[in-house]
């Protein structure tokens, strides 16, 4: 290979418009000589600037390098000039698997099947992912079910709170999810969330008839706790109940977060 | 089972809002002699006529005073209980001079009973068709006029 | 109106973004002193600000959270602010969605203190 190398930089070296940089860069790249093949294959796309493979290959040197978000740019310029570019669909599979987004890498990779049904290499990648996809989803009902072991509510398993200080209600009053506790550990959920429909009600009616716009938020501060409530949907409200130490700021953070999981949760009852 | 009831139609819409905003629990909208147009939350006949009765004479009793200070009149009055309070508001409209008894309780208040009552004056006199011409009122007419009106009120 | 009440108010409404500051008998729902400007319909944000308390009231209390000593409703195109003073009085202050609250809590717990 070294004389493979040295006679392909040579002829880059006569004629740097030659296409011999693809090759050039992909045995740099191989021997691991990242700086130069990404050296070569840049000055490559000067004289040649629509060449795919060009980009599929600097992409892949980005990715040996691990500067994975430049890849990620490279590879969807790629994908925007040719939607079903095999290295394109294989790289943001690989990518996506490495940063555990598997529905993604699932994606990426049953298109590149699509465009070459016999690569093996993509046919090995998928069977991989879709195996630890079933792992992911097996390890989530394991912990959904410790978390309901636990006294933890199904909706919000894994949030700060999850067993006390959030709550799921629907706009007619009814728990849908979360738990609140009252005085001496007593489950007060029901109780609070008949109060609250009535109170979001009361503030939506405010909201509106003072010209404040659509209500987004309300936080109360009391002497015994500090709650934000806010409307992760339409017809539902979230509830999130604090000690005085936890400032305004930081609620509304969790609202947020605990909102996306209300979302989705709601979503996946709707199938 | 609809609680508002009607003799005279056009009040229904105004009125039902009205309930539903101030959380009002008993309504009634009369003329000045007590003769009901429209009524909320009462389930008994005679509690409706006593009601009536009472808010009239309340409302011409305060009217006296308003004259004996050299006022035109109070426009709302307002009574206020340990857990219920009565509000009782005079406008004119295109049918004549109205009036609204109002029982709210603990979920109301007076100034939400005030603030939709401005709402609900301004949605009857919208409604109100023109006022029709004043017929003689004989005592026979009175006192089927009355049974009709009642029997509106309690959808019989 | 008194002068402590309007010395109240006025520490209020200087903040920038206050566009009304009031004190209502928090059970009627009623106004007991004012400084609004125009456009801003008192006797509504008098009935509805007070209603809005005794709800949000009851749901704290429901919650073991106690009875609320702050409370903030935030719309896309509003701000609404409550806060218990003594004998059933609630200080009210309304304004633009950007306003400074932390500034307007603090006046308003200062008047709160002040109209005592």
């Amino acid at each position: 290979m070294a004389s493979d190398i040295k006679t392909m930089s040579a002829e880059l070296a006569r004629d740097p418009a030659s296409l011999v940089f693809v090759e050039l860069a992909e045995a740099l790249r191989q021997r691991g000589q990242l700086e130069h093949a990404e050296r070569v294959v840049l000055g490559g796309l000067e004289h040649h600037p629509d060449l795919l493979e060009a980009h599929d290959l600097y992409a892949r040197v980005l990715v040996d390098a691990g500067t994975y978000e430049r890849a990620v740019q490279v590879w969807t310029r790629v994908l925007d000039s040719d939607p079903r570019h095999l290295g394109a669909h294989k790289g943001l599979g690989f990518l996506n698997f490495r940063t555990g987004d598997l529905d993604g890498a699932l994606e990426h990779l049953e298109l590149a099947l699509a465009a070459n049904p016999s690569d093996q290499s993509v046919i090995r990648a998928l069977h991989t992912v879709r195996g630890a996809a079933a792992e992911a989803a097996a390890e989530a009902e394991a912990a959904q079910e410790d978390a309901a072991a636990e006294g933890e509510d199904a909706v919000f398993a894994g949030l700060e709170g999850a067993g006390n200080g959030l709550l799921l209600v629907d706009d007619r009053g009814r728990v849908l999810g979360g738990r609140i506790e009252g005085e001496k550990g007593v489950d007060v959920s029901e109780a609070v969330a008949a109060f609250l429909a009535g109170a979001a009600q009361e503030a939506e009616r405010t909201a509106r008839m003072l010209g404040l716009g659509d209500w987004q938020w309300l936080v109360t501060e009391g002497p015994d706790g500090n709650v934000y409530v806010t409307p992760p949907t339409a017809d539902t409200l979230l509830l999130i109940q604090r000690d005085r130490s936890v400032p305004s700021g930081r609620l509304a953070m969790l609202a947020e977060r605990a909102g996306a999981v209300a979302r989705q949760w709601l979503e996946g009852q709707a199938l | 089972m609809r609680q508002t009831k009607a003799v005279e139609a056009w009040t229904l819409e105004p009125l039902e809002q009205f309930v539903a905003e101030s959380g009002a629990q008993l309504t009634l909208l009369m003329t000045p002699a007590g003769q009901v147009l429209a009524q909320h939350g009462f389930t008994r006949a005679v509690d409706v006529m006593s009601a009536a009765a009472l808010g009239a004479a309340i409302v011409a009793s305060s009217t006296e005073i308003a004259r004996l200070l050299d006022e035109p009149g109070f426009a709302t009055l307002n009574h206020q209980g340990v857990k219920h309070g009565i509000f009782l508001g005079d406008f004119e409209s295109p049918r004549g001079r109205l009036l609204v008894l109002v029982v709210y309780g603990p979920d109301s208040s007076v100034g939400l009973v005030q603030l939709f009552f401005e709402e609900l004056v301004e949605g009857l006199v919208a409604a109100a068709p023109a006022e029709e011409r004043p017929q003689a009122v004989l005592a026979a007419n009175f006192e089927d006029e009355l049974n009709q009106s009642l029997a509106s009120l309690f959808g019989r | 109106m008194s002068t402590r009440y309007q010395q109240a108010l006025d520490s209020v409404t200087r903040v920038r973004g206050v566009r009304g500051a009031m004190l209502v008998a928090g059970e009627d729902g009623l106004i007991v002193a004012e400084a609004l400007m125009e456009g801003v319909r008192g006797k509504a944000v008098a009935a509805l600000a007070a209603s809005l308390q005794k709800r949000f009231r009851q749901a704290m209390e429901a919650a073991a959270a106690g009875n609320p000593h702050f409370l903030h409703l935030q719309g896309d195109g509003g701000t609404l602010i409550v806060v218990p003073a003594p004998d059933g009085i609630l200080v009210v202050a309304v304004g633009a969605p950007d306003m400074n609250v932390g500034l307007v809590r603090l006046e308003m717990l200062r008047a709160a203190e002040a109209i005592a």
